[in-house]
């Protein structure tokens, strides 16, 4: 499967990023190269196989007791770093 | 003092018996990285007056009469990738340039609870994702054994670190072989637990179903030390596991005869440098000669698991790192809406390898594609993980070069990121089976420069795996 530069304008914006016009071409150049090369998964067949998410090792659940518990908090978090400052992203009519 | 002579106890022991301040042993260690790693490029920034001031406690604490902890006055550095409270962490990337965090990762905290004294956060390609170090938004890492060739990746600068003498021990991270291959390239020992093994609290997420934390030495018993003191349940991470943590360090002299080691046939590909096919080969016969015994194995799906893997990684991937937006983390690019902020910030603070990946990773997770890629990739990793449990039915450990080859030169492969993909080859299949692994020195190349042998055990099997790497390591006193 080819990408196209077309390609690669719309997944960076479904990613947040910017890519430059000239940068575009090349971006879709490597990842169809790239893309191509994991196609090699197709000549498997894998219509009876499950997908594995995250390999569990574990016997059975591991669980906490609901217990409250001291924390690095927003307060000790707004002492090291500062508070947030978000834009407005709310405006008025 | 080079602490290259010197292992953690010996270190420890001359503490104790007050043969050596350890303010004197954490000075020698700022002198050396000032005279080294101007050059050396392994930490990104560190911390003398923090640790000089620990190294104080510990003398008065010495002087007092107070019994050491195992780890006590040790010179640890830190993949710059873990968090310590209200010092930077800066992933190697722009965008966390000057991120400060509030709390301290549990593998640290667990570290300094033993007595080790953190230095500095060293160097890594941008958030982990690379395979030289060349991708860290700073500057390269250089391989101490040869400045012209990089240290490998993405724990470049950690290895760098121990092989060069600065530190005693360091810890990386291990989401394709993050840890075992630049430990190859350096000629130093680097292990990745079972996944679940370390808890990953306060480690930047890059693929969360892959990463693991673990360390790297200059020794077999250091890491089995390192890793008695990092392993184990943590309730802040989800993802750690309640089976406990034994004596690795008491069971690394338990003979190792009868145990049997498989060697995968898929590993040894054409292309392999015949030195590391050599050597591997001698290590084998060296294995044979602890009485282990050694057969061939088959792990079928071999071929497909960089394809899987950097499906999977880089998904997973584009997902953590969507909250690196400008609003609670680092770089903040100012813009007309909060959607051009998000986008000005991403732009300018992710280097061209982690915009990549995160544009592939979409990608494959987008309408129409998840199923052909993202989750028909998930459906290989179940194939990958029963080639392992079908091979671990016949043998207790597998053996396979970490690399196909030594380090390679810098600039060599930046051009070509599907070349630099490939040199992951016989690391990633241990993360995508989340297997515990181990790289350690076997021999030097034609060139001169480290080779490394990898050892594979089932899961939660680290007791074999330090064991028979202890034994082989001493049988052969390949340490460089």
């Amino acid at each position: 499967m080819k990408i196209s530069a077309t390609d690669v304008a719309y997944v960076a914006g479904l990613a947040n990023l910017e890519v430059a016009e000239e940068e575009q071409e090349g971006l879709a150049a490597q990842l169809s190269r790239i893309v191509e090369y994991v196609e090699l998964l197709n000549t498997l067949d894998t219509d009876d196989v499950e997908p594995t998410s995250q390999v569990v090792t574990e016997v059975s659940h591991v669980q906490r007791e609901d217990r409250a518990a001291a924390r690095a908090g927003s307060s000790e978090t707004a002492k090291t770093v500062g508070l947030f400052k978000v834009p407005r992203v709310i405006t008025e009519r | 003092m080079n602490l290259k002579n010197i292992t953690s106890d010996a270190l420890v022991e001359k503490y104790r018996n007050r043969e050596i301040a350890v303010q004197e042993v954490i000075e020698d260690v700022f002198d050396e990285i000032d005279r080294v790693d101007p050059d050396l490029g392994a930490f990104i920034h560190t911390r003398k007056d923090a640790a000089l001031e620990e190294a104080r406690v510990l003398d008065q604490a010495i002087a007092n009469g107070q019994t050491l902890s195992p780890l006590a006055g040790v010179p640890v550095a830190i993949k710059d990738n873990m968090n310590i409270r209200g010092i930077r962490t800066t992933c190697g990337s722009k965008i966390l340039e000057e991120y400060v965090p509030s709390y301290t990762s549990t593998a640290v905290e667990r570290l300094q609870h033993a007595g080790a004294i953190v230095v500095g956060k060293t160097n890594l390609d941008e958030f982990a994702m690379g395979s030289s170090t060349e991708n860290s938004a700073f500057y390269p890492t250089r391989n101490p054994h040869d400045h012209d060739r990089v240290p490998g990746g993405s724990s470049g600068g950690s290895a760098a670190a121990v092989a060069a003498g600065l530190v005693s021990l360091s810890l990386g991270s291990d989401t394709g072989g993050s840890i075992r291959q630049p430990a190859s390239f350096c000629g130093v020992v680097g292990v990745k637990p079972t996944y679940g093994r370390v808890s990953r609290y306060g480690l930047v997420a890059f693929a969360s179903s892959l990463d693991q934390i673990g360390p790297f030495t200059r020794t077999v018993r250091e890491s089995a030390q390192v890793l008695e003191t990092i392993c184990g349940f943590d309730p802040l991470d989800s993802t750690s596991t309640e089976v406990g943590v034994e004596d690795w360090t008491g069971t690394l002299d338990q003979p190792a005869r009868g145990l049997r080691i498989g060697v995968p046939k898929e590993y040894f590909v054409d292309g392999m440098d015949t030195a590391v096919r050599d050597k591997i080969q001698d290590a084998i016969a060296t294995l044979e000669g602890l009485g282990c015994k050694v057969k061939q194995v088959s792990l079928p799906h071999t071929g497909y698991a960089v394809a899987t893997y950097y499906l999977i990684a880089t998904a997973e991937a584009s997902s953590n790192l969507a909250r690196y937006d400008g609003v609670r983390y680092g770089l903040r690019v100012e813009g007309a809406t909060h959607q051009e902020m998000y986008r000005q910030t991403r732009m300018r603070g992710f280097g061209s390898e982690v915009k990549r990946r995160i544009l592939l990773g979409t990608y494959a997770l987008s309408t129409g594609y998840y199923d052909a890629y993202y989750l028909k990739a998930q459906k290989v990793r179940t194939l990958i993980l029963r080639d392992f449990q079908n091979a671990f039915e016949k043998v207790d450990l597998i053996v396979t070069p970490t690399c196909p080859t030594t380090a390679f030169k810098l600039g060599e492969k930046t051009d070509d990121p599907l070349s630099m993909y490939l040199s992951d080859i016989f690391t990633l299949t241990c993360n995508l089976a989340g297997l515990p692994g181990i790289s350690m020195p076997c021999g030097k190349g034609s060139d001169g420069m480290p080779i490394g042998m990898q050892l594979l055990g089932n899961h939660f099997e680290e007791g074999q795996l330090l064991r028979v790497a202890h034994q082989f390591e001493q049988a052969g006193g390949f340490n460089s």
